[in-house]
């Protein structure tokens, strides 16, 4: 019968182009979608991946970047210094600010780090400084590509022109970008230094661990919040998915949906053609069981092609979009594989269930009778 | 015949109560030897069909009893049945039904694997048996590219691979030409000769009554009319025995087309009934 199976499907070829075509683009939809968000979330943490802190101090109660304020006393960075386990403890200036060149504006988290600090400076360098001096700022490439500026121009950062004098790559997402400044132009822009700073990047000790750090930062200095550099990432990366969970299960349901309308109709159609064939088949003795198999089997196979060519789709996606727009980067994570084939696995159980219906009622006297 | 065969005993089938009964089948009884023909013939509405779905097991009795050989099928619960229309019954149709994804060879080994063969074993004897029918040159051919003739034996050849006792065909020869009803007809002959199976047609085509052993008349539900048949020893013509002259020759009875025939075969010996 799984013979007869993979027969019918591959018959019509031009029912299974449209069965698994359809159902591939819907498939695409939910990895694409997650892919793309799964790229986001990964550029959205990356200036904490990669500033080189194993630990990070914001103000009690702070424990995202990402729709918070964190304000310390510049005071506490000598305080965590003295914690024992800590070997460089450098103080930051945050704030979100849209960077305005050419007419063109564009959300950015801009940091503002001393001379010459050991953690927090620009990374991935691809053209320029890695360090900017008085009236300078480092951005993403990508940003600079798309407003049309290069190195030696001028943007609009913290309502003062600064000059670019660097460029990072892999530091932009479709949310937002990183840009570095120097932390006295940082401080002036916002009126002066108050005696605050935002965080404490924290690097341990060689044999040291983060989390042990961590634990004693906490310990000993008051009016804290201390992560380490994974859970602070993870509670930034937790927020975003919390603000964009329904709009992911939207997108989600959407695919779903399609997904399930394409294959439900296609198995519906295919064996509606065939029912006279099984009507035969009851005839000679067929159980109803094995005629569910084979319609189970066919929308199974159906949706095992569609994955594969969503996936195919989906990683053809994701090398050709970031060479057009750098700030998309489509990442397909096992999680969404993994997603997204349960996803199939309950279209097409839920596919073949119309069409079962229809076998179970199928008299085969009438089907043969009529002709 | 006490097990061999199929017996039916005063089958009635009924549909529907009340003012809108409907008896399509009324106290009907038919024995059907291992080997012998039977055709049923009867006007549209008759209840040809319902007989031979009762017959087949497709369709449960009101009241009687079918037996073949020896096994009450109208006692058996509907989880049996599949089974049993596997494994005892051949349905031939008059569309011939072949299922169109499947080759010539794969029609036939699929009935073979349902009743329990593995896929060696059904594809050599389905492929065996279409080339006994003469169509071993188109095992690997799709269905659609065969002639009507060739498509019956083809669905002759899977009502036969599981060695069924009884053959059940409907229309055998409706969609088919004059040739190829008779090739058909000459097939389904010696199935019951040859391999000693019971074979049921219904048809309206009086052709058939050529090959049959007795062609029974069915006209509301009942059977009006049982004709005897047999076949002319000389010229191999199917004559009515009702009809037929007759002759006997070391004992027993011969039926011939006409007194030429007769003398022919009993020459000097000559002994006119």
């Amino acid at each position: 019968m799984l013979r007869l199976a993979i027969k019918n499907l591959v018959q019509n070829k031009a029912r299974l182009i449209v069965s698994v075509g359809g159902l591939g683009l819907a498939l695409t939809l939910i990895l694409v979608f997650g892919a793309v968000f799964d790229g986001a979330k990964s550029r959205l943490t990356v200036y904490i991946d990669k500033a080189g802190a194993d630990v990070w101090v914001a103000q009690d109660g702070v424990e995202t970047m990402h729709m918070s304020n964190s304000f310390l006393p510049a005071t506490v960075t000598d305080e965590v210094k003295s914690v024992p386990g800590v070997q460089e403890a450098v103080p930051i200036l945050y704030a979100t600010d849209i960077i305005q060149a050419n007419g063109k504006e564009t959300l950015s988290y801009v940091f503002g780090v001393p001379d010459n600090a050991p953690l927090g400076k620009a990374f991935a360098i691809v053209e320029g400084a890695s360090m900017p001096g008085p009236g300078e700022v480092i951005i993403d490439h990508s940003i600079a590509a798309s407003s049309g500026l290069k190195v030696g121009d001028e943007v609009t950062v913290l309502g003062q022109m600064m000059k670019i004098v660097g460029l990072t790559s892999d530091t932009s997402s479709l949310a937002s970008s990183v840009a570095i400044v120097r932390f006295d132009d940082f401080t002036k822009a916002r009126g002066g230094d108050n005696g605050t700073i935002s965080f404490v990047l924290v690097k341990v000790s060689a044999g040291e661990s983060a989390a042990a750090v961590a634990s004693r930062i906490s310990e000993g200095v008051s009016g804290v919040t201390v992560q380490t550099r994974e859970q602070f990432a993870a509670q930034e990366r937790k927020l975003v998915m919390d603000m964009s969970g329904d709009i992911i299960n939207i997108m989600n349901i959407a695919g779903f949906l399609t997904g399930f309308a394409v294959l439900a109709l296609t198995v519906y159609v295919a064996t509606i053609a065939r029912r006279k064939e099984y009507g035969v088949l009851k005839a000679i003795g067929t159980r109803n069981r094995l005629l569910y198999l084979v319609v189970l089997v066919q929308a199974l196979l159906s949706v095992a092609l569609g994955l594969v060519a969503g996936v195919a789709l989906t990683l053809l996606l994701s090398e050709v979009v970031p060479r057009f727009n750098e700030s998309m980067v489509l990442t397909l994570s096992s999680a969404s594989l993994l997603r997204v084939a349960i996803v199939s696995v309950v279209i097409a159980g839920l596919s073949a269930l119309l069409p079962a219906r229809q076998l179970a009622g199928l008299e085969p006297v009438a089907i043969i009778r009529r002709g | 015949m006490p097990n061999a065969g199929l017996r039916v005993s005063h089958l009635t089938k009924r549909f529907g109560s009340g003012d809108t009964e409907v008896v399509a089948v009324r106290d009907v009884s038919l024995e059907v030897a291992p080997g012998e023909v039977v055709l049923i013939m009867g006007p549209s509405g008759s209840g040809k069909s319902t007989l031979l779905l009762m017959l087949g097991g497709l369709l449960k009795p009101t009241e009687g009893t079918i037996t073949l050989d020896g096994l009450e099928l109208s006692s058996l619960s509907e989880n049996r049945l599949p089974d049993i229309r596997l494994h005892s019954f051949g349905f031939i149709f008059q569309d011939f039904n072949l299922l169109s994804a499947l080759n010539v060879q794969d029609n036939v080994a699929i009935a073979a694997e349902l009743a329990g063969a593995g896929r060696k074993a059904a594809v050599a004897k389905a492929a065996a048996l279409l080339t006994e029918l003469g169509l071993g040159r188109r095992l690997h051919f799709s269905p659609e590219k065969l002639s009507g003739g060739e498509k019956q034996r083809v669905a002759i050849a899977r009502a036969l691979v599981n060695n069924p006792a009884l053959i059940l065909a409907d229309e055998p020869t409706a969609n088919l030409d004059s040739s190829h009803g008779h090739e058909t007809m000459r097939l389904l002959r010696d199935i019951a000769s040859e391999r000693g199976r019971s074979v049921v047609i219904v048809s309206h085509d009086a052709r058939i009554k050529d090959i049959a052993d007795r062609v029974l008349w069915l006209e509301d539900g009942q059977f009006k009319r049982v004709v005897e048949m047999a076949t002319d020893p000389v010229c191999r013509m199917s004559v009515e025995r009702e009809l037929a002259v007759t002759g006997v020759r070391d004992g027993e009875t011969y039926y011939f087309c006409a007194n030429g025939c007769r003398d022919e075969f009993l020459g000097a010996k000559a002994v006119p009934v």
